[in-house]
């Protein structure tokens, strides 16, 4: 196997057509409304929010601008209402800062410079305003985590991360790129650099440490069992860069996963308890 | 017996775990298919009750004959039709051995059944987990032929077809549970099963979106030759129709004569370097 850009291709339009049908299926399926999602104006939101939009309908999209002080960017508010008009979205904009102010207040040991910390906490509580607006008007949360960031745990544990369905999961970062402009996602947002926006100017590749194009390949060499210094040497990188991604992709997992519980019983949850996600319920049966 | 009949694919999906909703779509689409003239129908792998119920099968799984079966019995006696369809089934024996089977019921009643042999258990599938495999090859007397069963992933191992053939059947049918990121494989194998067998060969997808996984559909009936007789849509739920007629294959035997050219020393070898693989 050769790793170069043209192995992330992909058959853009049944990509769509996967996706489109996927969200469709679970929203029938789970009899909601409709989906919710945090819309920050990025690539991942943004193009979740157009597939959400092209396989429901704009008027059963709820999308949140859950901006706050620290982090607010106009570009960024710009980015995320042009794909709202663009794709007929329905949209609160929330300013959270009150309530990342409220937890800063109230945590008897809140530490102001320990800024991981308080960007987790925005992280979560984005996912509570999403919660919120699921459990009232009877909508599922769809996450944007894409497939890089979540094999390298770069997102937040019961943050971003948290959602009832996350449809562009299995998807590289530089394949949500194409996705997105396959199904028409302003250009301008595909090309700006991608940013969790937990502090001010942070950048998610400088953080990472790699392109997300290099890091693609590799990680898409680890899912098909190539060895490290196989991956290093089609990419003329260093075997060291490839040995810690690795090593951080394995370490992540417990971010992944439901928690950890010791085996005590038959059947445990998270071990051997199997069962479908969704399924005919007793009502069903008899009704 | 019949040398001349149609066979009516049935590419549904299923609601799962919900035995009786499934049983019903399937006699609606019996008595659509004996509408339209067929003999024969064909519904997917586990289409009782849907491929991905996982530790419920312990509880959904039912003897063959049991009461599932004969019900949908009844329904072919009445319809005086052949019913094929998968079902989890559990061993007369014992309380929780399980078989993925496909069942045959016909206008004489219970036909037989066919245990899958080769369980998927690796990338997104599981079915060593829970089932057993089976361990011999089916090969059905009908009105129509002798009748070959496979279950989906049995179709990578061409011996099961080989095998089918030489016993005598004409048409294998192949009920299956294929996720759409290996329809490239399934459209190849199936029209490969049947061109070097010079068979008629069935078979029937489950479609709809299980845990993510999406079922894609593309039933088809393929000429012993691999003309597509019959093709289903991709995606989602459909009902074909095809004509088998057995006469079609003597040409493509003499064209291609494969079975006349077998070298039966050659399966010596191949059952001797897999067991020493």
């Amino acid at each position: 196997m050769k790793l170069t850009h043209s192995i992330l291709e992909l058959d853009w339009d049944e990509v769509e057509v996967k996706i489109e049908r996927f969200i469709r299926e679970y929203v029938k399926k789970s009899k909601t409304a409709g989906v919710v999602l945090g819309l920050s104006g990025g690539i991942d939101s943004s193009t979740l929010a157009a597939i959400s939009a092209r396989a429901i309908g704009g008027d059963k999209v709820w999308c949140l601008l859950l901006f706050e002080q620290e982090t607010y960017n106009v570009q960024d508010v710009k980015h995320a209402k042009l794909v709202a008009r663009k794709f007929k979205l329905k949209t609160a904009t929330i300013d959270i800062t009150p309530t990342i102010n409220a937890f800063s207040k109230t945590i008897p040991i809140f530490d102001s410079k320990d800024r991981l910390c308080k960007g987790n906490i925005k992280a979560r509580t984005r996912n509570t305003y999403l919660y919120y607006y699921a459990n009232k008007l009877n909508l599922l949360v769809c996450g944007s985590s894409d497939k890089s960031e979540t094999m390298i745990g770069y997102f937040t544990k019961w943050g971003d991360i948290a959602a009832d369905i996350a449809p562009l999961m299995d998807l590289y970062k530089t394949q949500v790129r194409k996705l997105a402009q396959h199904i028409g996602v302003p250009k301008e947002i595909i090309t700006k650099p991608a940013t969790p926006s937990l502090w001010p100017n942070q950048s998610a590749e400088k953080e990472i440490g790699i392109k997300y194009g290099t890091l693609d390949l590799i990680l898409y060499g680890l899912e098909h069992f190539m060895k490290s210094e196989e991956i290093a040497k089609h990419l003329k990188v260093k075997q060291t860069l490839v040995n810690n991604l690795k090593c951080r992709w394995l370490s992540m997992e417990h971010k992944r996963r439901m928690p950890l519980t010791a085996k005590i019983q038959y059947r445990t949850i998270g071990f051997d308890y199997r069962l479908p996600r969704e399924f005919a319920t007793l009502e069903e049966k008899e009704a | 017996m019949k040398e001349e009949f149609k066979i009516a694919l049935s590419q549904i999906s299923c609601k799962r775990g919900d035995k009786t909703a499934n049983i019903k779509k399937m006699e609606n689409n019996v008595k659509k298919a004996k509408k339209r003239g067929a003999d024969m129908v064909i519904f997917p792998e586990l289409a009782l009750t849907g491929y991905t119920v996982r530790d419920e099968l312990y509880e959904l799984a039912e003897t063959i004959p049991g009461k599932s079966t004969e019900t949908l019995e009844k329904l072919a006696k009445q319809t005086r039709m052949y019913i094929i369809f998968g079902m989890p089934e559990l061993s007369e024996k014992t309380q929780a051995t399980i078989y993925n089977s496909a069942v045959c019921v016909g206008p004489e009643g219970y036909v037989g059944k066919y245990r899958k042999m080769h369980l998927p258990t690796h990338s997104i599938f599981e079915e060593k987990r829970y089932f057993r495999p089976g361990y011999q090859v089916t090969t059905l007397e009908t009105e129509l032929g002798k009748i070959g069963l496979i279950i989906c992933y049995d179709i990578y191992f061409p011996e099961l077809c080989r095998l089918n053939r030489l016993k005598g059947s004409q048409l294998i049918v192949c009920i299956s549970a294929s996720p759409a990121i290996r329809r490239s494989f399934f459209e190849t194998l199936t029209l490969a099963r049947a061109i070097e067998n010079t068979a008629f060969l069935a078979y029937v997808n489950l479609v709809g979106v299980e845990d993510g996984l999406q079922f894609w559909g593309g039933s088809r009936l393929v000429s012993p030759s691999g003309r597509l007789i019959a093709k289903g849509k991709y995606d989602e739920e459909d009902f074909l129709m095809g004509e088998v007629n057995y006469a079609d294959i003597k040409p493509v035997e003499i064209f291609v004569p494969t079975i006349k050219d077998l070298r039966p020393e050659l399966f010596d070898e191949l059952k001797e370097s897999a067991r020493n693989l």
